[in-house]
């Protein structure tokens, strides 16, 4: 099933410059487009949720949003500022949590915070009252204590971290690829709960995820993206149409059904 | 369960890259080679014993501790077979039987067989000794081998495998730069060695203690007709073997008591996290204190800086050897500020796709701060080294002129090494698997050939200045010109660092994004820049990861179509 892309790009509110705009953002890694050609406006204030499938382009486009990775074609602008034009204006109001990268793991959560804060130029006492707060808040002081390595550290407390080192110079647009993956249940709420305050303050975030139930939940606006397309964007309750985000997020990215036949063998 | 463990051993090692095997075989097999001509040639029966004793007990040795760096030994790992319904006796021996099914394993054998020669030469009868008890050495090695890398945990897991991979790195470069001087040597000395072994009783009988030299002596007994004596001497050998066996195997299946880590000796508090240390508060200091902790954390980084040291170390101590040149051994120390510029050009790649904090947190000064703070970070893990093994060697070679130059020649080395090594390491980024993924000592860089050779020319070049201070200071020494050369060292160092320090600095403010691009995706995403000679070292670089990339995946495809062929 190839659907026919949806128009539901509602403008946002009050015509305010967009927290981030992609425009015509295009990719190729040889002879695949990762990234077709996007348009994409998240307005300030907003919780924004990008879903799609594995492999449909969400983190090739956060990346060029963000300055990881240079696009082919088109536009990325936080606040109106070109990502790519004028990199340092731009990263100074981006928070970013990318997937699956590496971190200094040699650094403890604490040290790293440390690193991260004076390089980000803050204050030293500023650096310590927030480093100390974000390793309490995201239950990561007794790793501390330990001298943990963030080497050593789990998937869902390497998420932590990573979204420690986002938060930490209190930017105005943060960009999370799959923060929830790998998060337990109550830290999933205190990341819930910090990242509502963030939008309550007037920040805005943008997540990248597979799970429809999360971004249901949190996200008031959601673009689906597949094969490298954008094939709906708008409010939650535009997109979804009166249904779940599931069934519509299947009835856009197609499914494979598995026949009676298939994996007979299971369980005999 | 031994088939297939053996079989999967060396399925295993078809799929991974053979990195320095080939090279080893080559020189294991050239060594069994010059045992066994060895032991043809020696002038006399007396002179035999002492080859043999002598060159088996290297190769005990050798096989004793080989095993750390060479990639082989760690391929089965015992945590794979934790779940598989399987005896753990059942497993471990099928795991110590596969550690038997090597070609470095082969090569130990035919090495120890030199035995059989000595016999045949006495009287052929001993062979029924000499054979039997080289296998019995054999056996006893090759666990030895195993017990050795089991207790030292896998090169990478504990400090003490890391000095060892570094004293055999050290060896190695020692070994290129001053292995000449034993070689002189030993040809000196050979004729005297073939011709009438070792003369000194003392060292004879302590090297006849050794397990390994058991056969031999074992084989001239038999030659006396003191046969009793000559099993005697076998079944202590099997005796130890089965001991060295019994040991080996507790390390080879899984272990089921959980890791616990201890973590006594590091600096905890979020009030020292995030406020003490002699550093300034600053973006650079910010990266001079994470680089210093990486370099004394990362094993892959230690390596590195350790291998250097001992390089500088086993330099100077061949140096010591030889009385017409063991002034050479003053200079040792230069020798490691040196290779700060070979350990360091990696820098950028040992980071991996940590990278990405550089291209985010990009700002007017960051650039400049990630640069400077790593030339600094460089310079502070090998200054303290490079001290000291300075002061050791200049002690011992109580070459006390030396210091002059010394005292000129360290700070622009060490200037020079510091600003090649961050402009090799940017332009020219080569990464290895990325951080979380390193298991092997050479995980942490790709294919650095081209890296070393730019870092050696910028370093000469940059040091140039100096170099003919020094020169003219040994044409007419004096005091004056002493003073002028050390205070010319210093500006040169720090002329060099500044200057190749500034031009990575502009390469980078530009082209920080492709760095990462290189690191995450193998290529740069940037129209063809212009013909300088940094974008020719960074296509060149590129080009050959690329190139390599693609001779790995060729390899895998052809082998996989070649199993599906049969």
């Amino acid at each position: 099933m190839t659907p026919e892309p949806s128009t539901l790009n509602s403008a946002p509110p009050g015509g305010a410059v967009p927290a981030l705009e992609l425009a015509g953002l295009r990719r190729e890694f040889a002879d695949k487009v990762a990234v077709d050609s996007i348009d994409l406006r998240v307005p300030p204030g907003s919780f924004f949720g990008l879903v799609g499938p594995n492999g449909a382009g969400k983190t090739t486009a956060l990346s060029m949003a963000v300055g990881l990775l240079r696009p082919s074609a088109g536009r990325a602008l936080v606040h109106g500022v070109d990502v790519w034009a004028d990199p340092t204006e731009a990263k100074r109001l981006l928070g970013v949590l990318p997937d699956g990268l590496a971190l200094p793991e040699r650094l403890t959560g604490g040290e790293l915070l440390t690193f991260w804060g004076r390089f980000r130029r803050l204050p030293a006492q500023t650096v310590a009252d927030r480093t100390a707060e974000l390793l309490r808040i995201l239950e990561l002081e007794e790793a501390e204590a330990l001298g943990t390595l963030v080497g050593e550290y789990s998937t869902g407390m390497r998420k932590k971290i990573g979204l420690a080192t986002a938060l930490l110079h209190s930017p105005r647009l943060l960009v999370l690829d799959e923060p929830y993956e790998a998060v337990d249940p109550v830290s999933a709420r205190v990341l819930t709960a910090i990242l509502r305050r963030f939008t309550d303050a007037g920040g805005s975030v943008i997540i990248s995820s597979h799970v429809m139930s999360l971004v249901e939940q949190l996200c008031d606006r959601v673009a689906i993206i597949a094969r490298g397309q954008v094939l709906a964007d708008g409010t939650l309750d535009e997109v979804r149409g009166g249904g779940s985000l599931e069934d519509r997020f299947v009835e856009l990215v197609g499914t494979t059904d598995l026949a009676e036949e298939d994996l007979a063998w299971i369980g005999s | 369960m031994d088939r297939e463990l053996i079989s999967l051993k060396l399925t295993t090692l078809r799929h991974t890259a053979p990195g320095m095997r080939p090279a080893g075989w080559v020189i294991g097999s050239l060594l069994a080679a010059a045992t066994w001509a060895a032991t043809f040639v020696a002038g006399s029966d007396d002179a035999r014993h002492s080859i043999l004793t002598l060159g088996l007990l290297f190769w005990g040795l050798g096989a004793a501790i080989g095993p750390v760096l060479m990639s082989g030994a760690g391929t089965l790992r015992p945590s794979w077979f934790a779940l598989l319904p399987i005896p753990r006796r059942t497993l471990g021996r099928g795991l110590l039987v596969s550690v038997y099914v090597s070609i470095a394993a082969a090569l130990v054998l035919v090495a120890l067989l030199a035995v059989s020669l000595h016999a045949a030469l006495l009287d052929p009868v001993t062979l029924v000794v000499a054979i039997p008890g080289a296998l019995l050495t054999w056996v006893l090695v090759i666990a030895l081998s195993r017990l050795v890398y089991g207790l030292l945990g896998a090169a990478m897991g504990s400090r003490i495998g890391i000095e060892i991979a570094s004293i055999q790195f050290g060896l190695m470069f020692a070994g290129m730069f001053a292995g000449w001087i034993p070689v002189t040597i030993a040809i000196q000395r050979t004729p005297d060695l073939l011709a009438t072994g070792i003369t000194d009783p003392v060292v004879t009988s302590g090297l006849d203690m050794s397990p390994t030299s058991w056969s031999v002596l074992a084989v001239e007994r038999a030659v006396r007709g003191d046969w009793g004596g000559a099993l005697l001497l076998l079944g202590a050998l099997a005796l130890c073997a089965g001991a060295a066996i019994v040991a080996a195997v507790p390390l080879l299946v899984p272990s089921t008591s959980p890791r616990t880590r201890r973590r006594s000796g590091r600096r905890r508090s979020a009030g020292l996290v995030a406020g003490a240390g002699f550093l300034p508060r600053t973006q650079t200091g910010a990266v001079i204190s994470k680089e210093l902790r990486q370099w004394s954390r990362d094993g892959w980084r230690m390596v590195e800086v350790q291998s250097a040291v001992w390089g500088g170390v086993f330099i100077g101590a061949l140096a010591l050897t030889s009385e017409d040149l063991r002034v050479i051994a003053a200079f040792s120390g230069l020798f490691v500020a040196f290779m700060l510029g070979i350990a360091a050009c990696t820098m950028y790649g040992q980071d991996g796709s940590a990278v990405w904090l550089d291209v985010v947190g990009q700002d007017e000064t960051s650039v400049r701060s990630d640069v400077r703070g790593r030339q600094w970070g460089a310079v502070l893990v090998f200054l303290p080294k490079v001290l000291v093994v300075t002061a050791l060697f200049v002690v011992l070679s109580q070459a006390w002129w030396a210091i002059p130059i010394l005292l000129a020649a360290l700070p622009a080395l060490f200037g020079a090494a510091s600003g090649a090594a961050v402009l090799v390491a940017a332009v020219g980024v080569s990464p290895g698997v990325d951080p979380r993924q390193r298991v092997g000592p050479n995980d942490a860089v790709g294919n650095i050939s081209l890296h070393v050779w730019v870092v050696i020319l910028l370093i000469s070049i940059a040091v140039a200045p100096t170099a003919v201070m020094v020169a003219l200071l040994a044409v007419s020494p004096s005091v004056w010109l002493a003073a002028l050369t050390a205070v010319v060292g210093l500006a040169n160092g720090f002329g060099a660092a500044w200057l190749l320090g500034r031009v990575t600095i502009g390469y980078l403010t530009a082209r920080l994004p492709d760095l990462f691009s290189r690191i995450r995706y193998g290529q740069v995403f940037r129209d063809p820049a212009t013909a300088g000679a940094l974008d020719w070292f960074e296509s060149t670089t590129l080009k050959g990861e690329q190139e390599l990339k693609a001779r790995q995946q060729k390899e895998r495809a052809d082998r996989v179509a070649r199993s599906s062929a049969r």
